[in-house]
């Protein structure tokens, strides 16, 4: 299947641009996986959790709730994340909370930059250490919703900057020297973009993939295109309509701005003009996606996987569809394949 | 039911009410939406209206500068060419550098060179101002209140970015004081007869001080007291910048603009600014919906005429009826798609109408291209209100 080469990684760490789908594509991730038989937890940090959503449950504190076989979830608050590592840093539960408790450390540890991310990545090592009683992995894979791209360097950086900070020394800096290391070690993690075939989001990208290689020395590991358009014509079809749409526009010569009216003032344009006028429209969108994702090839020498548009999906749906798809079970008239025969 | 047209509504008035008097226009919304285009076409009315515009963006697309005419966008305002006019309105576009802009921030406040370049040295400093997850949003403010304050410019149209961090941006006036809270501050300040840190310390009663360190290690401690002992300078300024960007914020004259999608996931999101703005004893002037499907509808298929279809596929000389059939059939297939989007959409619009007001709500249609310069983006801002009304 498509995720192959992502079966031997641990820990995935899903990015990209703000509004690509990013988490929609981590739960279809994750709902793959889980579908594969393995054991998969999916996790957000600290944000307007949209797995909530997606599989319909409600999250309570760290630990990971039970979605589905082999499928779980948290959201990693940040503040439980802190006192779930105070705690191994003090002696018991209730100093770490008094510790909280106190007004000047609570006000100092809330605004002090990086705290948040180090101990939020500190609970993905614990989850990723936790084992069964027979010492193999609890979890097989661990997938991580980053933040969006612009902020996924800093904040997988952040336990390799503290360690510096601290020059190594002193109990947090050997845990951080931990995180980083496990962050850093590329047979265990994976880290994969998320983009649509779009200006912005192919650059952010690219612009990525450079900084992952610059500030962490490791490669980025796949891209996910979303939402890239079929043709909806091929081969000589193509021409054909071509001319066929200049031949339109040229016997409705305001069809641009007509094809913005809406209800009730379809003013001169018939039928066939707004039905030309829309398929050519849809090829627009092929023909800038295949710009983009050319950009994309080009640039960039790691697995693109290109998501079809599901146009007939919304919400959760879309979570389903992403997974059959990336099993390699799409169904072809959802994934919008018209030339193409469906399979069972 | 509000149209996506370059007519005039409660909402285009609106729109233009804002521009003429308006002072700052904050553009929140969900990624992926054009948002940063739709500000910059907001700013380019405001400016045929006659007034000194500036537009700060945060996140733009090179395509964004060179609609502008610029080669790109940086930390300073860059004058942007106005298409012929005669008022005497200006453009001028600047993208946020956090980094730069919270280097400039301590270089005009530090009180001597020495203390700069020890705080350039300072590990924390440069975890700071390079790590700049959530300083962003509290930069951007910074740059606000300069620009806001500076008496150029009259009209500020003001790019967020997209979702958590947006709110943070809310929300940061507080917190980036907070940092610098002068009673932290005070707790790593050795001086003025008060024992520091570390004359703390080996107080007894305060074992969480002592566990601080314990934790943190003392060399981070050490950089922690001389972070604070040079920047307690800033303390002061950022709490001053931070209440007044609070009034700006809650000034009658700034005005919110959630700017969306149709998309139901993204009309989600737009409704959590709505609801997170109420919260914030905020409202949203205006939701501009972007890239709105026209008004693709499937009974168009069925009143598909075969003879014109026929006659039009005549012409090119396409005659064998299978291969009309199968054009045709493709046509047909992929336009039902799209009518099921323009549907989806339509009915996203009418509930976000239901719930805000139809004069709350302007309509933007999926242009065929992209915006690359300064025509499109015009015609873009059409849509927002018609130049007639500004």
């Amino acid at each position: 299947m498509l995720l192959d080469q992502l079966l031997d990684r641990r820990i995935l760490f899903v990015t990209g641009k703000g509004g690509v789908g990013k988490s929609t594509t981590t739960a279809g991730l994750a709902h793959a996986l889980a579908k594969a038989g393995r054991r998969t937890l999916v996790l957000e940090t600290d944000t307007f959790s949209a797995m909530e959503s997606f599989f319909d449950f409600q999250s309570t504190g760290l630990e990971p709730v039970s979605i589905t076989d082999n499928l779980w979830a948290s959201n990693l608050d940040s503040e439980e994340c802190f006192i779930a590592t105070l705690k191994r840093f003090v002696p018991g539960e209730r100093v770490a909370r008094a510790v909280i408790k106190n007004r000047i450390a609570r006000v100092f540890f809330r605004a002090a930059p990086s705290v948040n991310e180090v101990t939020i990545l500190d609970q993905v090592r614990v989850f990723y250490e936790r084992q069964n009683p027979d010492g193999s992995p609890y979890f097989d894979h661990i997938i991580v919703d980053l933040p969006a791209s612009g902020h996924a360097v800093t904040f997988l950086n952040v336990p390799a900057t503290m360690t510096g900070m601290m020059r190594g020394r002193g109990p947090i800096a050997k845990m951080t020297a931990q995180v980083s290391a496990l962050i850093e070690d590329p047979s265990v993690t994976a880290v994969v973009a998320v983009c649509l075939p779009e200006e912005m989001p192919v650059n952010e990208t690219i612009e990525l993939a450079a900084k992952l290689e610059e500030v962490l020395s490791r490669p980025l590991d796949m891209t996910i295109a979303n939402q890239v358009h079929p043709a909806p014509l091929k081969g000589d079809d193509r021409e054909t309509f071509q001319t066929l749409h200049k031949q339109v526009r040229e016997t409705h010569p305001d069809l641009e701005t007509l094809f913005f009216e809406t209800d009730g003032s379809e003013g001169e344009t018939t039928a066939l003009a707004r039905v030309v006028e829309g398929n050519a429209l849809s090829l627009g969108w092929h023909d800038r996606d295949q710009t983009y994702l050319k950009l994309l090839h080009d640039r960039l020498d790691l697995p693109i996987i290109e998501v079809p548009v599901f146009y007939e999906a919304t919400g959760s749906d879309v979570v389903r569809h992403l997974a059959r798809f990336f099993l390699g079970e799409a169904d072809s008239l959802e994934a919008s394949q018209p030339q193409e025969e469906s399979r069972p | 039911m509000t149209r996506p047209s370059d007519t005039t509504n409660g909402a285009s008035k609106t729109i233009s009410k804002v521009l003429s008097k308006g002072r700052l226009v904050v553009c929140v919304g969900p990624g992926g939406v054009g948002k940063t285009t739709t500000a910059a076409a907001l700013g380019l009315r405001g400016a045929l209206a006659g007034r000194r515009t500036i537009v700060l963006t945060i996140d733009p697309a090179r395509r964004l500068a060179n609609s502008l005419g610029l080669e790109s966008l940086t930390n300073d305002p860059q004058p942007i060419d106005l298409p012929d006019n005669d008022t005497d309105g200006e453009l001028w576009a600047m993208m946020l550098d956090s980094e730069q802009t919270f280097n400039d921030l301590v270089d005009r406040l530090a009180p001597d060179k020495g203390a700069l370049k020890r705080a350039k040295q300072n590990n924390i400093f440069r975890l700071l101002s390079s790590a700049l997850h959530g300083m962003q949003e509290y930069m951007a403010l910074d740059k606000l209140h300069d620009l806001y304050t500076g008496g150029h410019f009259d009209l500020v149209i003001l790019d967020t970015p997209p979702t958590k961090n947006a709110l943070e941006f809310l929300e940061t006036p507080s917190r980036a004081a907070t940092f610098f809270d002068e009673r932290i501050i005070k707790w790593f300040l050795p001086g003025q007869g008060e024992p520091g840190f570390f004359g703390r310390m080996f107080n007894p009663s305060s074992i969480v001080l002592t566990l601080i360190s314990k934790v943190l290690g003392e060399d981070f401690v050490n950089d922690l007291v001389e972070f604070f002992g040079t920047f307690h300078y800033l303390q002061e300024t950022l709490q001053q910048r931070g209440e007044m960007i609070e009034f700006i914020l809650r000034d009658n004259r700034t005005h919110f603009f959630v700017i969306t999608s149709a998309d139901p996931r993204r009309m989600k999101e737009a409704y959590y600014f709505h609801e997170k703005l109420g919260g914030l004893d905020q409202r949203a002037d205006m939701f501009v919906i972007n890239r709105v499907i026209p008004s693709f509808s499937a009974e168009d298929i069925a009143h598909l005429d075969d003879d014109e279809f026929a006659a039009l596929l005549e012409n090119q000389g396409v005659t064998d009826s299978s291969q009309v059939r199968s054009l045709r059939s493709q046509l047909e297939a992929q336009y039902a798609r799209l009518a099921k989007l323009a549907l989806r959409d339509r009915d996203a619009i009418a509930t976000l109408s239901r719930r805000v007001g139809d004069d709350a709500v302007r309509l933007i249609p999926l242009l065929g291209e992209d915006v690359h310069n300064l025509s499109h983006l015009l015609k873009l801002s059409d849509f927002l209100t018609p130049l007639e009304d500004s």
